[in-house]
Formats: structure tokens, sequence, C-alpha cells
């Protein structure tokens, strides 16, 4: 089974730890200064709402209507990992799945012109984010431990 | 299983949706997909990025070269379907071959309109529709100086834009006193038309062109107010009507497009249709509409898929959306944007014309039925969520225009599907 990302909103301080490590993790630099020169910007991206921060990045959800709205074929989804994989090379921005994302999670980054897409670190450990909580706010784990 | 025979006339959006879920429930039965285009599945929505040279020819293929092969699927292109006969259960092609079917999906898309003045026929006339399209437009470009684009709906100023990127200069002739009137309101495309004026495209709104001049090639346009415009390049994007002729003898029930029921099956049990030739509810009210988008498509050809799988699946209706961008500027309109009838409609609107942004919210009984967002788009998903799931938004409607509304705004109106926060 494929883990996911849950958020313990008690526990969120909202330091954006997460963002920061979200950069980097995407970035060439590998370290803060090069990610800032570089204009890489985090996938994740903490909000508040009366009192409380609430962590959001692509869900990968079991609906992913991204997929289906995309018009360039550049999302597909793997059931196995429980992943919305984004084929940047295809993506001509316009937005879609900003559009249709049932959880307003796919920003828009104007500079780049490509939505900005969780991809769970694939390539590495574990998420980024997960190990930069300072809180352990966030929960790397399968649905069904949940 | 019985080993059931399917025939797909169609090779776009809605037609591989409807093929992809066939195959996902049913490895054994015959898939036959029939088009009268050349190509393997493109991405319709494309051409104007292929035009503008902004993605090359492979990069505009959808599935990858060994799609038809790997899901079994008989592909037919370059053959247009010319009758039906649901008695026979039996689809009649150009070529006189015929296929037999135990379900049928009509997935013919739609075509552009021409208007029926003089010189339509000059060469250097075209849609804007097909891959086909684009390769005679190129052609000509190396001659071509001036084109006119008639029509200001997206697929005129989307055309328009790309030749705008070539090189090429461009007038749009638009009859209506705004462009892009059926996904805009006027205060917001005017907004959209000086910022597309300033990128140099001309824009003559509230004129008719009444005739192509030329001898065999295009020379001009002639406007209703008697003005001509030299040119050597004529796109005509005054909208499409549906591919319906073809079944026009069938006992298939058509309005504008084929009429289905919310299993997107139409009049004839095992006859189904999605897409752009199909005539299906609109979620929002209630009509029998075509909502002619890509997504839609999608949706359409999948829910068609399962049904004709006998897996039961209801549509919901279908919803008119456009996400779009102009040079960098970002466009979402959804669903009613600018209600005909004021009564009982609610608008709010923010606008700051320094940054190019315009907002605005419909609602109706306290319910969101529909968006504008030009500039920042960020929030779109949530508001077309709110759109679809018809709730109530008193308690955030002093919200709507923060710059940082998100999901956890509309977390308690909404029903949760995934678990995310714990």
């Amino acid at each position: 089974m494929a883990k996911s990302l849950y958020y313990k909103i008690d526990k969120c301080l909202g330091c954006k730890s997460c963002e920061i490590a979200c950069a980097i993790a995407h970035g060439e630099g590998g370290n803060i200064f090069l990610t800032i020169r570089e204009g890489v910007l985090p996938r994740k991206k903490v909000y508040y709402c009366e009192g409380k921060n609430y962590p959001l990045s692509c869900l990968h959800c079991k609906e992913h209507p991204c997929v289906n709205a995309c018009i360039a074929g550049a999302l597909t989804y793997d059931a196995e990992k429980k992943l919305v994989l984004h084929d940047e090379k295809k993506c001509v921005g316009c937005w879609i799945c900003v559009m249709v994302c049932p959880y307003g999670a796919i920003r828009p980054d104007f500079k780049k012109k490509i939505p900005l897409r969780c991809d769970k670190c694939k390539d590495k450990d574990k998420p980024q984010c997960v190990i930069a909580c300072p809180t352990k706010a966030i929960i790397w784990e399968e649905e069904t431990v949940i | 299983m019985s080993r059931k025979q399917f025939v797909i006339i169609g090779n776009s959006a809605a037609g591989i949706s409807c093929v992809e879920t066939i195959r996902k429930n049913d490895k054994n039965s015959k898939i036959i997909v029939i088009s009268d285009e050349g190509y393997p599945a493109y991405c319709r929505c494309l051409i104007s990025n292929y035009l503008a040279k902004e993605i090359k020819e492979k990069e505009i293929f959808y599935r990858e070269e060994s799609f038809y092969k790997d899901n079994q699927i008989e592909l037919i292109l370059n053959k247009k379907a010319v009758s039906l006969d649901t008695r026979k259960n039996v689809v009649i092609l150009e070529d006189k071959n015929k296929f037999s079917y135990d379900y049928l999906l009509i997935a013919t898309g739609s075509s552009p309109k021409f208007p029926s003045i003089e010189g339509m026929r000059r060469k250097g006339v075209f849609g804007f529709r097909s891959l086909k399209d684009v390769e005679e437009i190129e052609k000509l470009l190396p001659f071509a100086n001036t084109a006119c684009i008639l029509g200001g709906g997206l697929i005129g100023i989307k055309s328009a834009s790309s030749l705008l990127k070539r090189g090429i200069r461009v007038k749009l002739i638009v009859k209506s006193k705004q462009i892009l009137s059926q996904i805009l309101d006027f205060d917001s495309a005017r907004i959209v038309q000086s910022f597309l004026e300033n990128k140099g495209m001309e824009i003559f709104l509230g004129s008719d062109v009444v005739e192509i001049m030329g001898k065999d090639n295009v020379e001009g346009i002639r406007l209703d107010s008697g003005e001509k415009i030299p040119c050597s390049l004529v796109i005509v994007a005054k909208g499409v009507k549906p591919n319906t002729a073809w079944v026009k003898e069938s006992p298939l029930k058509i309005n504008t497009g084929i009429l289905a029921n919310e299993y997107l099956q139409t009049n004839i049990p095992n006859v189904f249709t999605a897409g752009d030739v199909c005539e299906v509810k609109d979620l929002i009210s209630s009509q029998y509409t075509i909502n002619a988008l890509w997504p839609v498509a999608v949706e359409e050809g999948e829910v068609a898929g399962f049904n004709m799988c006998g897996e039961r699946k209801i549509y919901p209706g279908s919803l008119g959306m456009n996400s779009v961008e102009f040079f960098g500027l970002p466009v979402i309109s959804i669903g009613i944007f600018s209600p005909q009838e004021k009564a009982g409609y609610e608008e709010l609107i923010h606008q700051d014309l320094a940054r190019n942004i315009y907002k605005k919210f419909v609602l109706k009984e306290n319910r969101l039925v529909g968006t504008i967002l030009i500039g920042d788009i960020r929030a779109g998903g949530l508001f077309l969520r709110l759109i679809k799931e018809k709730k109530e938004v008193i308690s955030i409607k002093d919200k709507l225009f923060n710059e940082n509304f998100n999901y956890a705004d509309i977390k308690g109106l909404i029903e949760e599907r995934e678990k995310i926060y714990v």
C-alpha cells in the first residue's frame, strides 16, 4: 500500500518549515540561499483559518479530476503508488488543473508556467516536509493506518 | 463474460476516455474506433499552441504510439461514418464498409460554422478545429502578412494570439459589443481586450464581415460598415455545430446535438453519445445544453463507457467552465457569470485594474452558481467545488475575495471526500 500525507492540525505551529524544505527539495541548489536565488516555489502551503494552521499540497486523491481535465495529456495517475504524475515538458500552463482541483491545492507558478504539484518526493526516502516538521504534525502513513 | 463488440465513432477526448473505461472493465470484448481524421488521438485544444510553435508536432499526441495495440483496439482512420441502422445495429462508412455493434458510442464532435457569405470558398479561408487546419494554415504563413479572424470567442482569440506570436498582423472582427461573450461579462471582457490590444491585436467590435474578396485566393474582407481590409488569410471562428447530419435519418432524438439521458444513453438503448455532439442536462440550469469542452467530453466519455459495460453510472450534468491564458494573463470562467434576468441573483465584483485583476461571484439563493477570475485564479478549484456541490455560502461570503482563500475556509461546508487533517 502507498503512503500519503496527513496533518495533525493541533500540532501545526504555522512555522512553514515544511514549505522551506519542500522548495529546497525541488531546487538544484540544495540549500535555502541557492533555492531563493533560483526562484523555486514550495509545492506545499500552510494556510491559516480561524486560529488554526492548515498545511496543504496535492492529495493525489482517488478522483483526481485534474488528470481527466488536462488538455495536454501531461497528467497520469499511478494507482499503485497513489501518485498523480506530472510531465512538465508536456504541460502548457493552461491552469485547467488549478480550476478543477477540489482542494485548491494546485497553485500556478506563473514564472515557470507550470503548476506547483507535490510529487511526494518520489525520488527520496520520504517527503522532505515530514522530516522538516519540528512538531511531527505531518504524518506519512498508509490510509488504512489513519 | 460474453464477448461483445463495441464501436466508437470519434477518436478524441470523449472517444478515448470511453475506450479506456471499457478496457478497464472488460478485457475481452472487441473495440473498434472509427475516425474521419488521419491521426492518432491528439490534444485538440493544443492546436493553437502548435500553430504558435510552442509545442512540437509529436507533443500534441497524448497517448503512447502503442496505445491502440496495447489496448487491443482496432483503429480505422480517414473514414467517415455516413449512416446508422439502429434496427440491424450497423454503422455504414463512406466506403460502404459496415460495422455491426452490440454497443455504439457516437462521439463525432463538432465542426466550425461557416456563414453563407460571398467568397467563403476562396483559398486561404480556414476553420480552426483540427490538426489538418493548422497544417494548411502553416503552408500559407510564409506568404501571409495580415490575417483576419472572424469571431471573438475562445477559438478566435486563441488562433489570433498564435498568429500574432508568429509575427502575423492580426485583425479580430467581432460582431458582438464585446469579446469572449460566452465566458466573460462586459467589464471583464474590456480588461482582456485592452490587454490583447497592448500585445498588438487589432480588435473591431460590433462589426460583421459581408464578403471575402479575391479571385482564387483571399485578398481581403469587406465589413458591414463598407470598410475593406486587405489580408491573405481568414480564420472563421464563429462557433461550432455538432456533427449530427449523418444520423438525421435514424430514429435518434436530436435537438441541437444528440439528446442523452443521465447515463449518456440516447433514446436507442444500446447507442450512447458523449462530447461536443452530445446534448445533456446542464448541472446548474438543468436545461439540455451542449457544453463543448475538453474536460466535459472526457467526463461524458467515461460515464458512457461504464454504462456501455453494464456498470450503472450517473452523470450529474455538464458545466460550462474554461481556463485559458492569454500572453500570461490567466482567465477562469465557470457557470452562470452574467445572469440575463437579474432578479434572484446577487453579483459580487472586485476589480484591481492596475494589476489586471477582476473577480466576480454570482450567487442565487445564497449558493454560488458562477464565477469569473482574471489575474488571480488560485482558488478556482474551490469555487468550482462550491458551484458543483450547490452548498449555501452565506458564512463565507465575506471571504470570497480574500487572496488567501483556501480549503480550510470551505471545509465546514462541503462533504469530506478524502481525509487530510486528523
